[in-house]
């Protein structure tokens, strides 16, 4: 590890995780195509990525990104299952609109 | 042993459920049909031996001097070795209620009927019971973890084949439609409790949570914000948002508000057994998290984190029973009556050790009413939801007022077995309810803080609104006319479990003082994530009595 990184760099990198987490938040409540939806997702956790990765830089330590191996295994895991459900639905019903599935409601 | 050994000695049942997940993977894939069908087998004889085996190693092979005390062989912390008991057997308890699931599933019986070569790509016997089990073992993962990436990843194994199970386990455009909801919600919630997690670290530098023995001498977050708490400063604003995140996060598995849209419609769109795993699993794991995490902070709890989870218990207890008294079916009604049990075991939360260290006994830890209230949940709804999946109107799972109206006339053992789990959810004395309700509001009540002396108040209110409904299920059973279309399935095992789940609620209901329940949960309930060493040179007598001193002094540190 060489320098930690200083308050003012650091800030840039956490704001960067932050407007991608929030990119990601307005992206999942606003769109409807449910692969859009997920790629949504997708994007939050790179933005926790860029955090993590930049906080450990900044406390000097190696647990922050050991972290996001973990996440990024997850995600990944995640992935896999969420294109495996997609292609499930979209065989049912032979669209990705969200709003499709309304059946259940009361 | 080494310090390796020593973390894997306190996931003993964990590992044992992984073994146990797959075999039943790889049986469930079997040539011949006898094999294929022992896969419930394995998965019930793993779930006892998950609790069994470690045990009796432990028992054969005592700690040494300086190194984990294992307790029970189960587990590092009492709280841990508590739920992980409670997960084993209420997780047996559902394996009797699900095991005919997959065997129900069109594409089984057709094969079975037909007589046709056996197709692996068809079926997925050897699937439902390898994530069943591995859920259970991420649920018990949770309550035994000491970091921030091992809840993570606790949470996640927790979760993750529940989608799986969920849409596997029925054949129906209503199944897939709760999938989509589930996961996608999931998804969202995972991203927001990652989030917080990740402001947790940036805050004090570490994922580690509490300390273990690997981690001797080195910060965590609790010792990080004991520090700040002693110095007096304020508490950094990053932390208490990161805190904030990971709870709404962790509030989807307990499906709480704001994080609550999906229960009804995914525990609707599921399969009566499955909606039974659903309600108490992540719950549990939920809760475990949610405990672990703000006993980091210690209580009484900052100011902005008790004001958050006071909304969130008063919005969940009120939108769950408010929606649960206008819902036609009774699932559904059943749904929202488990969002509203999550408001109750919030204001256990929020209470937490607060009038323990106030002087008060140790049984009034909000901790420790919630690790009971988790138990008595658990087995009322096992059974309610276990008693609607033997019901069938025309081939298709009973779940409106009608399908259970008239079910004494028809089938009085259903209908007791309901009516204990309904009394028990309402918490009428003496079932186990009752006994939870008191555990849960009680230690609120000694705290003396008027905020609290109200949410008790409010809670008080919700749980008589919550009798309107539960009793309009028991008056359907018992006044209502019977329907001819409305049959019993041949579902020994499913209302054996829902009948030991009634029995179980009566027997803790009456004797839990005497089952040495109490003494477990006040054990339990003092320092959720504290590891306890082996002293040198002591046996395990003087090893628990050292223990108890060292109680006073950390609680004296923290003022």
């Amino acid at each position: 590890m060489s320098t930690p990184l200083s308050g003012m760099l650091l800030s840039h990198f956490l704001m960067t995780g932050a407007i991608l987490f929030g990119l990601g938040l307005i992206g999942f409540v606003t769109r409807r195509n449910l692969i859009i939806m997920f790629l949504c997702t997708e994007l939050m956790f790179q933005g926790v990525v860029i955090s993590l990765v930049s906080l450990s830089l900044h406390h000097g330590n190696f647990e922050g990104q050991t972290f996001v191996i973990f996440v990024l295994t997850i995600a990944a895991a995640e992935a896999a299952l969420a294109l495996g459900l997609v292609v499930l639905l979209y065989r049912g019903r032979k669209t990705l609109d969200g709003t499709a599935w309304a059946l259940l409601r009361g | 042993m080494t310090l390796m050994g020593e973390k894997l000695a306190t996931i003993g049942p964990e590992m044992v459920l992984s073994v146990g997940a797959l075999l039943c993977l790889f049986l469930g894939l079997a040539r011949s049909a006898r094999v294929r069908h022992a896969t419930p087998l394995i998965a019930g004889v793993s779930l006892v031996l998950c609790i069994v085996g470690p045990m009796a190693w432990s028992a054969a092979r005592p700690a040494a001097p300086g190194e984990i005390a294992l307790v029970l062989g189960l587990a590092a912390t009492p709280m841990a070795a508590f739920l992980k008991i409670t997960i084993a057997s209420i997780g047996l308890l559902l394996l009797l209620v699900s095991y005919r699931t997959p065997d129900q599933l069109p594409q089984n019986i057709e094969i079975e009927r037909s007589g046709a070569a056996f197709d692996p790509g068809q079926t997925t016997r050897g699937e439902f019971f390898a994530f069943f089990l591995m859920s259970l073992a991420g649920a018990m993962l949770c309550a035994g973890a000491d970091g921030l990436v091992w809840l993570f990843l606790a949470l996640e194994l927790t979760s993750l084949p529940t989608y799986i199970m969920l849409v596997t386990t029925r054949q129906s455009t209503l199944a897939r439609e709760a999938t989509v909801k589930y996961f996608f919600l999931g998804a969202l919630a995972v991203a927001m409790f990652l989030y917080g997690f990740t402001l947790i670290y940036g805050a004090t530098g570490v994922t580690q949570l509490y300390t273990t023995p690997v981690t001797e001498g080195l910060a965590t977050v609790q010792s990080v914000v004991a520090e700040w708490r002693q110095e007096g400063q304020p508490l950094p604003l990053m932390l208490l948002v990161g805190m904030g995140l990971a709870i709404l996060g962790i509030s989807f598995k307990i499906a709480a508000v704001p994080m609550h849209l999906y229960t009804a419609d995914v525990y609707q769109g599921a399969t009566t057994p499955m909606t039974a795993f659903l309600a108490f699993v992540p719950k549990t794991a939920g809760f475990a998290s949610l405990v672990l995490l703000l006993g980091t902070l210690g209580w009484p709890l900052p100011e902005p984190i008790a004001a958050m989870l006071w909304i969130m218990a008063v919005l969940t207890m009120t939108v769950g029973n408010v929606l649960g008294l206008m819902q036609t079916s009774v699932k559904r009604a059943l749904a929202y009556s488990s969002i509203a049990h999550s408001g109750y075991m919030l204001v256990g939360l929020l209470a937490g050790s607060a009038a323990m260290e106030a002087g008060q006994p140790v049984v009034a830890s909000g901790i420790a009413g919630i690790l009971f209230y988790l138990v008595a949940y658990g087995v009322a709804n096992l059974a309610s939801f276990g008693v609607l999946g033997c019901l069938k109107r025309q081939g298709e799972e009973a779940e409106t007022y009608q399908d259970i109206s008239g079910l004494h006339h028809r089938h009085p053992w259903l209908a007791a077995i309901m009516l204990i789990s309904l009394l028990s959810l309402i918490g009428l004395p003496p079932l186990v309810g009752f006994l939870g309700k008191i555990y849960l509001f009680a230690p609120a009540f000694f705290t003396g803080e008027p905020a609290m002396i109200w949410l008790v108040v409010i809670a008080l209110i919700n749980s008589a609104i919550s009798a309107v409904y539960y009793l309009r299920i028991a008056a359907a059973i018992y006044f209502g006319q019977p329907s001819e279309e409305v049959e019993r399935d041949e579902q020994t095992a499913r209302m054996t479990g829902s009948g030991i789940a009634a029995t179980a609620a009566v027997v803790l209901g009456l004797g839990a003082g005497a089952l040495g329940l109490t003494d477990m949960l006040a054990k339990a309930a003092d320092q959720p994530g504290k590891v306890l060493i082996q002293p040198a040179d002591t046996d395990g007598d003087e090893a628990a009595s050292e223990d108890r001193s060292n109680i006073p002094s950390a609680t004296a540190g923290r003022n």
